[in-house]
């Protein structure tokens, strides 16, 4: 029956199964729940939230504000007769009408506009540029007969594309066309195959690592590009911040290459609801966007229970605590409420799956890391049976598995095929299955900790609901004061627009990155220059003059500049900003070979956080044990083998910057601030055993010897003056933070560090607000002693980094103390302020861009921290807190903050630092050369 | 490539210097036979500097190790008068009394053809879209005003040539001239003009090509050629890579002669090589030593039994990304004819000179294949893309035409083993025996001053017909090589060792026609 066959029909979200609804599991048919006797009408899903509270089993009876039931309410559908807007080849063999929003995408399409659909999950968004694509087929069909019109297809992630291939072949015959579809990438294999693709297939789908690499040799895509009438992003949403650039800039060379074919394609883009589509799309491809976001589809009422796990039993407190590995404990106010006492989320969430699937719903658990995925399978099962009074039938709804991207495809597929056909009764999957791979829809979603974002919190939620069937969620909020935060004010999560997705085309580092590339792939001239063309003309000819003084670029553009440079430039842009080789995983060598995790390269960064020498993961359900660790090049890998232990392994992060050096300054009032570069250097230097039950830390502080993670980035920092300084930290010297160990509980800098720290948070949260940047790919650090993280000169002079700070200290402790050294050794007294980088080895430019805006950023870090009403001193996450805080959110002091911003604006003069002033020359606390990312 | 004339100057890097073997580093010398050795120096290497004192019977200058009593060390190189100052860093230039280029008319004695220092380099800031040139204020206190000095470098690649204007009170650059040889050599009176010159590995297809031969003439510098480590010594024989020459030099084979010398059986017992392997090797390094190429198995040339032999074919174009084919020859063995189709009028026409071949080629030799030298990766790739692009009318008889690769036949094809320390044609051709016109020209060459007249649309500053022996002796010397293949002694096909790519292209032809365009 192809895809149409029920009132949904996103080719994309999720239809049910294959097709026909045969092999679902149909609770529809069961009319009865024979466990509780209840009657499951037409429109309900299994359980309702108020039942899922009724009959959790639970220890002892809860407050009554633990948990929330909101109610959203459905949406009915709102069609237009395929007639209306398709000819008949195509209405015909369709048998529902199109939603509204499909309607009206396809009427803006047929006036030759470009089009991103924003609306949500399982709106049957690929059913519109599937049927583009078919229209596009038949007026080449009928202009000529063997004339071609292709499309090239872009999905975020290889997964997806294979997924889509079988979708839109399946489309095309139900619709009786001969469209081939198929899926070109690095999988695909090499040579013939891959030709026969390029000569003959009508729709390529691909990935933009994929076109990035392909540009370099567009000859041989000679037909296919000639030919090309549609250019689809799918889930353009996930384009953002660095990515996002790298995306907009190999869009701009694929249209130069397509112009050069005489090709002129319409674009779809199609996107989650996010906040700005309109300016986000045409951002990307650079072109005006239509806009279409007045959602057609039904959707039936939803349940969004906001579970706050119980208080535990004293006893297990201490235990089950420390196995909140979602995230950081929460400081709170004089610990009255104490919220770090409540059940892990980690431990509460797999509860909730299993109870969940055990009353017949289908339930998809989403949690934050694959390691969580793999544990809350255990958890689930081990809930049956800690609980066997109550689950009398511990087999039922049982079927339960993990998934990721660190399972291999095959693997993978086999659990998205069971999912889809109803074999089983939950999974617990990262955000893995957040985009659009068709597992057909669930009963029900839990979610273990608030995932960060609105955005990516709604597209989760969206995989729950079968048509207009009543759909259960549940948000089980972790210790965290951003999920503490959400659970206690749900107007966050239903009133706030959600996140805009920010694309820079701005970036000169970015821009002159693919530059090259477009200079490789074809000779750039003066139509490169102006306002249709790749750049205009002066920054396209700074950039030529900059490659050609390089060596890099030859020629002139009145003729044609060629690139010069090393073979193949698109090799060298990396679309994440990751820089590193991949990883392969290996079976040690005398390890039984039945047990090879089968387990997918492994990103630089993943094996420096998580698979250092003596580190304990779970994959599929067994324990494998990191055996070794081999980071020479070219081929880095990591050894593992099975084990059967009772811990598992967690790593620290810290975070420093080292050998900066000012290329500019400038001073505000009194305050100056620097743009420069420097070193950033992420330590996961060493790592807690955890007790699998109890969650207790049984070994903690054991060396990782991985080596950190070093980034030559670009900075920016401000330095207060010291008069600033001094007023207040006196101001703020009774501050205390009860919980903070270490050297700074002490001291009576902590409130003012409090507040740099505070100031640092708010001002690269706010960044997007003033600039073009997405505050993922920045990072900060607060000190007191700035002039221990640059670099010192060096005896004849010299500017250089110091010789002996060119070895990268090996760990955190090793470069807190080069931090103490230089502190030590410093004839001055260190100013005091913030470091704001980019993210990113090479650096981007945003800290130049924050460096150039300074002033505007600093004010709406103001107003967000002083306007804000969480009335706590230490912030909330909507203004000061950062849930990828190195240091736990702590110090924080919000007051410290503003009084810091209002002095660099000039909004308090002088009179408000006299008060604080000692009266004489002060002596002055020994400072801590401390940093808090 | 042969008849070399001037002095050379080998520059090295210490990592080259110590990873290759002691023989290999010989082989080099003897190759190349160098004047000097330089072993660049950004940091203080002794090790790499003894060791190729070692092995090679030249000079070595190593900048961080140059003694005597001033910053600057200034050494004679040759019996030709030519001399380098030599900066063991950046810093030394300001304590020096600074140094007089060799176009400084006196004849102080501390007159010199080129500076050498490895610091100088470029820092590309790409968020504020500006190169600039590392120690500039040093070079402006050291260097005469109003005239240019050649600054040596192996901060940057072989092929690097720019020409700075650096004004002597600021250190500030002034502007920087893009094409040297062809700018007028005109210098402001407060402005050091410095010709910076590469001389650092050149990134390729299989690796860096670090071996870097610079030659200069009576005139000055005229090029820097970057060879790949690799094409020396045993690693030139295809199969043996580094692990292997290891494990040959445990066996006492180090060199081309020892292998011939060492019997096939021997060479098969070494770990990781085995007897096919061991037979083709054998062969491969018979073919280097002895010039004679050797056909493997039994396949026929392309066109070898057809009634009239290809045409050969070569395209001038303006560059890698090419917006024009310019000139395309055409040599046509059975009447020793040679023919060229050329755009003289005017750059912007990008049909006629496609427009003519093709009416020629298939009105008067409608039943004749085309044979090229690598032409799936550059000749036919372009024509193919410019022939449906400006003569779509021939598109499909463009499509049908026969056509051979005699590279990819000999090399790719595992057809016939080759003489010659790299697979380029000029190379491959020298060796059986070519002797060419000496031209003086090559790709990028003949690439640059087509771009000159696009640019001025003078087309009478172009020496048309050196660039058009260009081609024909190119032409002419892949029949010669064709004609040597289809001679060449037959051995039976024993083995299909993957042919290593020994290929190494020279600073200027670094990309896109050679190696490794593998299907991505």
């Amino acid at each position: 029956m192809g895809i149409d066959t029920d009132s949904d029909t996103d080719v994309e979200g999720g239809r049910d199964g294959g097709g026909d609804g045969d092999g679902n599991r149909n609770t529809d048919d069961a009319g009865t729940d024979r466990s509780n006797g209840r009657t499951i009408g037409q429109h309900d899903v299994p359980i309702t939230g108020d039942e899922l509270l009724e009959t959790f089993p639970r220890v002892r009876s809860r407050e009554s504000d633990d948990v929330s039931v909101l109610e959203l309410p459905g949406r009915d559908a709102s069609t237009v007769p395929n007639a209306e807007v398709l000819r008949p080849e195509l209405a015909g063999p369709l048998d529902d009408d199109l939603y509204a929003h499909q309607a009206a995408a396809l009427s803006a399409l047929s006036r030759d506009e470009n089009v991103c659909v924003a609306t949500s999950t399982a709106s049957g968004k690929t059913r519109i540029y599937a049927l583009q694509i078919a229209r596009h087929y038949l007026n080449a069909r009928a202009r000529s007969g063997d004339a071609d019109a292709t499309a090239y297809v872009c999905y975020p992630t290889k997964a997806l594309s294979r997924d889509q291939e079988r979708e839109l072949n399946d489309f095309y015959d139900t619709l009786g066309l001969d469209i081939s579809v198929r899926v070109y990438d690095g999988d695909t294999e090499r040579g013939d195959t891959r030709r026969q693709i390029r000569e003959t297939a009508d729709v390529i789908i691909t990935n933009f690592a994929g076109v990035n690499a392909y540009l370099h040799d567009h000859d041989r895509w000679a037909r296919f590009l000639s030919a090309c009438e549609l250019v689809v992003i799918d889930e353009s949403h996930t384009y953002t911040g660095v990515h996002g650039m790298h995306v907009a800039w190999i869009v701009r060379r694929l249209k130069r290459v397509l112009e050069y074919y005489d090709a002129d394609p319409q674009f779809v883009l199609t996107s989650a609801t996010i906040g700005n589509p309109g300016a986000h799309s045409s951002s990307l491809v650079g072109e005006p966007v239509t806009v279409i976001d007045e959602d057609g589809s039904p959707t039936g009422p939803r349940e969004l229970v906001l579970w706050n796990p119980p208080p535990q039993a004293r006893e297990e407190s201490a235990d089950e605590r420390a196995s909140g590995s979602s995230g950081d404990e929460t400081p709170d106010d004089g610990g009255e409420d104490a919220i770090t006492d409540r059940v892990p989320a980690t431990v509460e969430a797999p509860k909730l799956l299993s109870h969940l699937t055990y009353h017949d719903a289908q339930t998809l658990l989403f949690t934050p890391s694959r390691k969580l995925a793999e544990l809350s399978v255990k958890r689930a099962s081990k809930h049956r049976r800690d609980r066997s009074r109550y689950y009398t039938n511990p087999d039922r709804g049982s079927a339960i598995e993990p998934y990721h991207a660190g399972h291999s495809r095959r693997n993978r597929h086999g659990t998205e095929h069971r999912l889809k056909t109803g074999l089983l009764d939950g999974v617990a999957s990262t955000n893995a299955l957040e985009l659009g791979i068709n597992v057909g829809e669930m009963d029900a979603t839990v979610q273990l900790g608030y995932p960060g974002q609105r955005q990516s919190f709604w597209q989760q939620l969206g995989r729950a609901g079968r048509g207009t069937k009543r759909a259960l969620s549940v948000l089980v909020a972790g210790h965290r004061t951003l999920d503490q935060y959400v659970v206690s004010n749900p107007d966050y999560l239903l009133e706030t627009d959600v996140e805009d997705a920010v694309v820079d085309t701005r970036n000169d580092a970015v821009f002159a990155r693919h530059l090259l590339c477009a200079a490789d792939e074809l000779a750039l001239d003066e139509s490169d220059g102006g306002a249709a063309g790749f750049a205009d003309r002066d920054r396209l000819e700074r950039a030529v003059e900059m490659w050609r003084r390089a060596g890099r670029l030859a020629g002139h553009l009145e003729t044609g500049v060629s690139y010069t440079g090393p073979p193949r430039p698109q090799g060298s842009v990396s679309l994440y900003a990751t820089t590193g080789e991949e990883y392969a995983v290996e079976l040690a060598e005398d390890a039984d070979e039945r047990h090879d995790p089968e387990m997918e390269p492994l990103a630089e960064e993943r094996v420096l956080r998580d698979f250092h020498e003596g580190a304990v993961r779970l994959h599929e359900g067994r324990q494998y044990e990191v055996c070794a660790v081999d980071h020479t090049t070219p081929r880095p890998s990591v050894t593992l083998r099975p084990t059967d232990v009772n811990y598992y392994t967690r790593t620290r992060t810290d975070v420093t910057v080292l050998d900066a050096v000012s290329e500019e300054s400038r001073e505000i009032g009194p305050f100056t601030l620097h743009f420069g570069r420097g070193r950033v250097l992420v330590y996961h230097g060493t790592y807690d055993k955890v007790a699998i039950h109890g969650g207790q830390k049984t070994e903690q502080m054991l060396p990782t010897e991985n080596p950190p993670l070093s980034m030559e980035t670009q900075l920016c920092w401000l330095e207060v003056p010291e008069r600033v300084e001094t007023a207040l930290v006196e101001k703020y010297r009774d501050v205390s933070i009860p919980e903070l160990d270490g050297d700074l509980a002490e001291t009576a800098h902590l409130g003012y560090a409090g507040g740099l720290h505070a100031a640092e948070h708010a001002t690269i949260g706010v960044a997007p607000l003033e600039l073009m940047v997405d505050k993922r790919d920045l990072g900060g650090l607060a000190t007191l002693s700035i002039d221990s993280h640059l670099a010192t000169a060096t005896e004849d002079g010299d500017t250089d980094a110091r010789e002996n700070a060119n070895a990268t200290p090996q760990n955190i402790a090793a470069a807190e103390a080069t931090v103490r050294e230089i502190a030590s050794e410093l004839e001055h007294e260190p100013a005091s302020g913030w470091f704001i980088y980019d993210g990113i080895d090479g650096g981007l430019g945003f800290s130049r861009a924050i460096y150039d805006d300074f002033e505007a950023v600093a004010a709406r870090a103001r107003d967000l921290i002083a306007d804000c009403d969480c009335g706590r001193i230490d912030g909330c996450p909507a203004c000061v807190m950062d849930d990828q805080c190195g240091n736990n959110n702590r110090p924080l002091h919000r007051d410290a903050a503003v009084d810091v911003l209002d002095q660099l604006l000039g909004n308090a003069g002088e009179e408000a630092l006299e008060a604080h002033l000692p009266d004489e020359e002060y002596g002055g606390d020994r400072r801590p050369p401390l940093f808090y990312a | 490539m042969s008849g070399r004339a001037g002095t050379r100057v080998l520059a090295l890097p210490p990592k080259t210097v110590l990873e290759r073997p002691v023989s290999t580093l010989r082989d080099i010398d003897a190759t190349l036979a160098p004047a000097a050795v330089w072993v660049l120096g950004r940091s203080r290497e002794p090790t790499a500097a003894a060791r190729i004192r070692h092995a090679i019977d030249a000079p070595v200058i190593h900048p961080p190790l140059e003694t005597g009593g001033d910053a600057l060390s200034r050494r004679p190189i040759g019996d030709d008068g030519l001399a380098f100052a030599v900066a063991r860093r950046a810093s030394a230039l300001r304590a020096g009394d600074g140094i007089y280029s060799a176009s400084d008319r006196n004849e102080d004695e501390s007159e010199v053809d080129a500076l050498i220092c490895d610091d100088i380099a470029t820092t590309t800031r790409p968020t504020a879209l500006e190169t600039s040139l590392d120690h500039a204020a040093e070079l402006a206190a050291a260097l005469p005003t109003g005239r240019t000095t050649t600054v040596l470098t192996g901060g940057l690649p072989a092929g690097y040539d720019e020409r700075w204007h650096v004004a002597a009170e600021t250190g500030t650059v002034r502007t920087v001239e893009h094409d040297p040889p062809r700018s007028p050599d005109s210098v402001a009176g407060d402005c050091v003009a410095v010709r910076v010159r590469g001389a650092g590995p050149v990134d390729g297809y299989g690796g860096p090509n670090a071996v870097v031969e610079l030659e200069f003439a009576a005139d000055g510098l005229v090029s820097s050629t970057a060879h790949a480590a690799n094409d020396f010594g045993v690693e030139a024989i295809s199969g043996i890579g580094p692990k292997t020459a290891d494990r040959l030099a445990e066996v006492g084979v180090t060199t081309q002669s020892e292998l011939l010398e060492t019997p096939v059986a021997a060479l098969a017992d070494v770990e990781g090589i085995g007897p096919k392997s061991a037979r083709r090797m054998h062969r491969h390094a018979t073919v280097l030593e002895t010039g004679e190429p050797r056909r493997v198995g039994d396949a026929s040339l392309p066109g070898e039994h057809w009634s009239t032999p290809p045409l050969c074919i070569d395209i001038e174009t303006d560059g890698l990304s090419p917006t024009i084919i310019w000139q395309i020859g055409v040599y046509d063995p059975s009447t020793d004819t040679h023919r060229a189709f050329v755009e003289r009028d005017d750059p912007a026409d990008r049909a006629s000179v496609l427009q003519a071949f093709c009416d020629w080629l298939l009105g008067v030799h409608p039943n004749r294949a085309l044979l090229t030298w690598n032409g799936w990766r550059f000749d036919y790739r372009h024509l193919g893309a410019f022939v449906a692009r400006h003569c779509p009318a021939y598109a499909a008889e463009w499509e049908s035409i026969p056509k051979f690769d005699l590279y990819l036949w000999a090399d790719g094809d595992d057809n016939a083993l080759l003489p010659g320390r790299t697979n380029e044609l000029d190379v491959v051709a020298a060796e059986l025996g070519y002797d060419g016109a000496a031209t003086g020209l090559d790709g990028a060459r003949t690439a640059a001053a087509y771009q000159r007249f696009m640019r001025t649309g003078d087309g009478s500053e172009l020496e048309w017909d050196r660039h058009e022996a260009y081609c024909e002796d190119d032409c002419r010397a892949l029949w010669h090589v064709y004609e040597r293949l289809r001679d060449a002694p037959q051995v039976s096909a024993g083995s299909s060792a993957s042919g290593a790519a020994s290929s190494s292209p020279t600073a200027e032809q670094a990309s896109g026609e050679q190696t490794g365009l593998g299907d991505f």
